[in-house]
């Protein structure tokens, strides 16, 4: 998504007492990430994918944080990490599972799968499961179209998914998580 | 001596040479016992001058979709300029039906890097970052560990290339994307790569003058730059004899090319062909012909930005040529996505101005304005709601925005374009059929 507006008059930030991005982060990042790029900002892409990593997703404060690492203001680093799909502002769930939308995945009969989850999982695309498991998300091309319809659950690629192989895969993360908790 | 047999999957097991499930990834130690950094070794005892004259030689053209001149573009660096230039790698396959340079980097890591070890050391380029999609987190992890071999063993990095058979010594970075197709257009993963958004830049300055940070920047496709340890290693006349002249007095297409077929095939993946070679060929000797004994109705060019081919095009000769022989915008990546005869191709133009729409970066007014326009309309066509006089205002809009009429910077709402007036010429009864017609009927009384 090209454009997220805000009202910035009303906007508040919360904040918790912990810093999302660590001193050992930071003395990480300097030694590994920062002289790699030219300038301080050339590093900003890895450090929100780190500090997404970390945290899960990128709370505003994470972002003043990395503002203020890289020397940026921090409407830059807004406006870098609001460009990109896989930065996430609100917390997502512990399993994203992105379908595929684009044109072998359709063509090969995607839609059936994802009317499938969203009723399943009671979720519309992009939204996430009251129990905080499953964030369900239509993607583009995932670059896997000899193996149509694919997802991407999380970092791992399914590759000929339907039905039947996304429903046990369901149950088995919700048997699993239900365990524990 | 010549080489025959595959060249680029020459590690990976590909039908007809070798069985896909055989495939594993090549480390190191694999990849040098099986001739691998031979080509690097042989290149650093040539002058930096000369592996350039034999690329443009060669005529090795751009795998990633413009197919400009690989050689052309490495002599548009500053001859006189002595400081800091850099290499991109463009790994940032994220054009729907494109999944070829994913088995480059799922198999055969090190041969990526020796190819751009050798075109680092050929153009001066100190540093390299390889820009991978965010998506791409497997192959994300296998580049990092190839990269951390590769220093290891000295190729990169230390006392200079190939643990100091030159002083010239190269970095190599891995960069992740973090989903954002514009971050394929070359100027638009430089911005990327600087931390902002991927806003594609104006031309000129072109990248190889001014380009990441500032300085001059060579952009090449992974698969581009794969091919130049074999032209070093094999001569510019082996790479010659691959491929094909044009036909139509253009310029050639030579050597072997990746092409991932994707759709209603019996085999989809990726296949590696001599360049020229008939669709139909394609599909049904390699890809074991149509899957349920269906018939071919279209395929999608090489990405979906290139454009459909019409049924009566099912021979079109997969080269450079095929965009001024078949109207189509140009063969791209050379990944076709086949439909067969059920396919409803109105589905097929509607998703595509989706992932347009979805995709603009937002920085033309007509692509980012016109791109949601054409997306509404093509969804008010398929739920028959349409009229026909909408039918000529898509393909109003479509000849009205993009880099080709000068309305854009860059060339993604020419893609949007081709692919629907490809789509909606070449099959436009099927739209005509979904549309009502513009007309109001009028009731007249006489006498």
């Amino acid at each position: 998504m090209a454009w997220i507006t805000k009202n910035s008059a009303t906007m508040t930030i919360e904040r918790r007492q912990q810093p999302c991005l660590t001193e050992e982060m930071k003395a990480d990042m300097s030694k590994r990430l920062l002289p790699r790029y030219e300038t301080k900002m050339g590093a900003l892409l890895p450090v929100l994918h780190e500090v997404q990593e970390h945290v899960g997703y990128l709370p505003h404060q994470a972002l003043e944080e990395i503002a203020a690492f890289l020397e940026l203001p921090p409407s830059a680093v807004l406006d870098t990490a609001s460009f990109y799909e896989e930065f996430h502002f609100s917390p997502v769930g512990k399993y994203v599972i992105g379908v595929c939308q684009s044109i072998a995945c359709e063509a090969c009969g995607h839609q059936p799968i994802v009317d499938h989850l969203r009723s399943k999982l009671g979720v519309e695309p992009h939204e996430t499961t009251s129990d905080g498991l499953f964030t369900l998300l239509c993607m583009e091309c995932l670059g896997s179209c000899d193996t149509a319809p694919c997802a991407l659950v999380n970092e791992d690629r399914h590759d000929l998914i339907n039905i039947e192989q996304m429903d046990q895969m369901i149950d088995e993360i919700r048997a699993r998580e239900g365990g524990q908790g | 001596m010549p080489m025959t047999g595959p060249v680029l999957t020459r590690r990976i097991p590909t039908f007809p040479y070798g069985d896909p499930k055989k495939r594993r990834t090549y480390w190191y130690d694999d990849y040098v016992k099986s001739g691998g950094y031979e080509s690097l070794r042989r290149a650093l005892e040539q002058e930096p001058a000369h592996i350039v004259d034999m690329v443009k030689d060669s005529s090795l053209r751009g795998r990633g979709g413009a197919g400009f001149p690989c050689g052309l573009k490495w002599t548009f660096l500053p001859k006189d300029y002595e400081g800091q230039r850099y290499l991109a790698v463009n790994a940032d396959e994220s054009e729907p039906g494109t999944f070829k340079d994913r088995l480059i980097l799922d198999y055969d890591p090190h041969m990526l890097l020796e190819g751009i070890a050798i075109s680092c050391y050929a153009c001066k380029l100190q540093t390299a970052y390889i820009y991978i999609r965010g998506e791409y987190h497997h192959q994300a992890h296998i580049l990092e560990k190839a990269i951390a071999e590769a220093y290891d063993k000295g190729i990169f990095g230390g006392k200079g290339l190939l643990s100091g058979a030159s002083s010239f010594k190269v970095d190599c970075y891995l960069h992740r994307g973090a989903g954002a197709y514009i971050c394929g257009e070359e100027t638009g993963l430089l911005e990327s790569l600087e931390g902002k958004r991927g806003w594609p830049r104006i031309k000129p300055p072109f990248p190889a003058v001014k380009g990441l940070f500032g300085k001059p920047t060579i952009i090449n496709n992974v698969e581009t730059l794969c091919c130049v340890p074999f032209i070093v290693e094999h001569g510019v006349s082996w790479f010659k004899s691959l491929g094909c002249e044009s036909t139509i007095k253009g310029p050639p297409s030579f050597g072997t090319k990746l092409m991932g077929v994707s759709g209603h095939v019996n085999r989809p993946g990726v296949y590696e062909c001599d360049l020229g070679i008939p669709l139909s060929k394609l599909v049904e000797e390699y890809c074991g012909g149509m899957r349920n004994g269906k018939k071919f109705k279209s395929a999608i060019a090489g990405g979906i930005s290139m454009g459909v081919l019409a049924t009566d095009q099912y021979d079109a000769e997969m080269d450079f040529d095929i965009g001024r022989k078949y109207e189509v915008l140009g063969l791209g990546t050379a990944c076709p996505t086949i439909f067969d005869e059920d396919t409803d191709m109105v589905m097929v133009a509607r998703n595509i101005t989706r992932f347009f729409k979805n995709e603009s970066c937002g920085q033309c007014t007509p692509c980012r304005e016109g791109s949601g326009w054409m997306y509404k309309l093509m969804c008010r066509i398929e739920a028959g709601e349409a009229k026909m006089k909408d039918l000529d205002l898509l393909l109003e809009l479509a000849g009205s925005m993009g880099a080709m009429p000068g309305t854009t910077i860059c060339g993604l709402a020419d893609g949007n374009n081709w692919a629907v007036r490809t789509i909606v010429n070449k099959f436009r009864g099927e739209f005509e059929a979904r549309v009502k017609p513009s007309f109001v009927p009028v009731t007249v009384g006489v006498g």
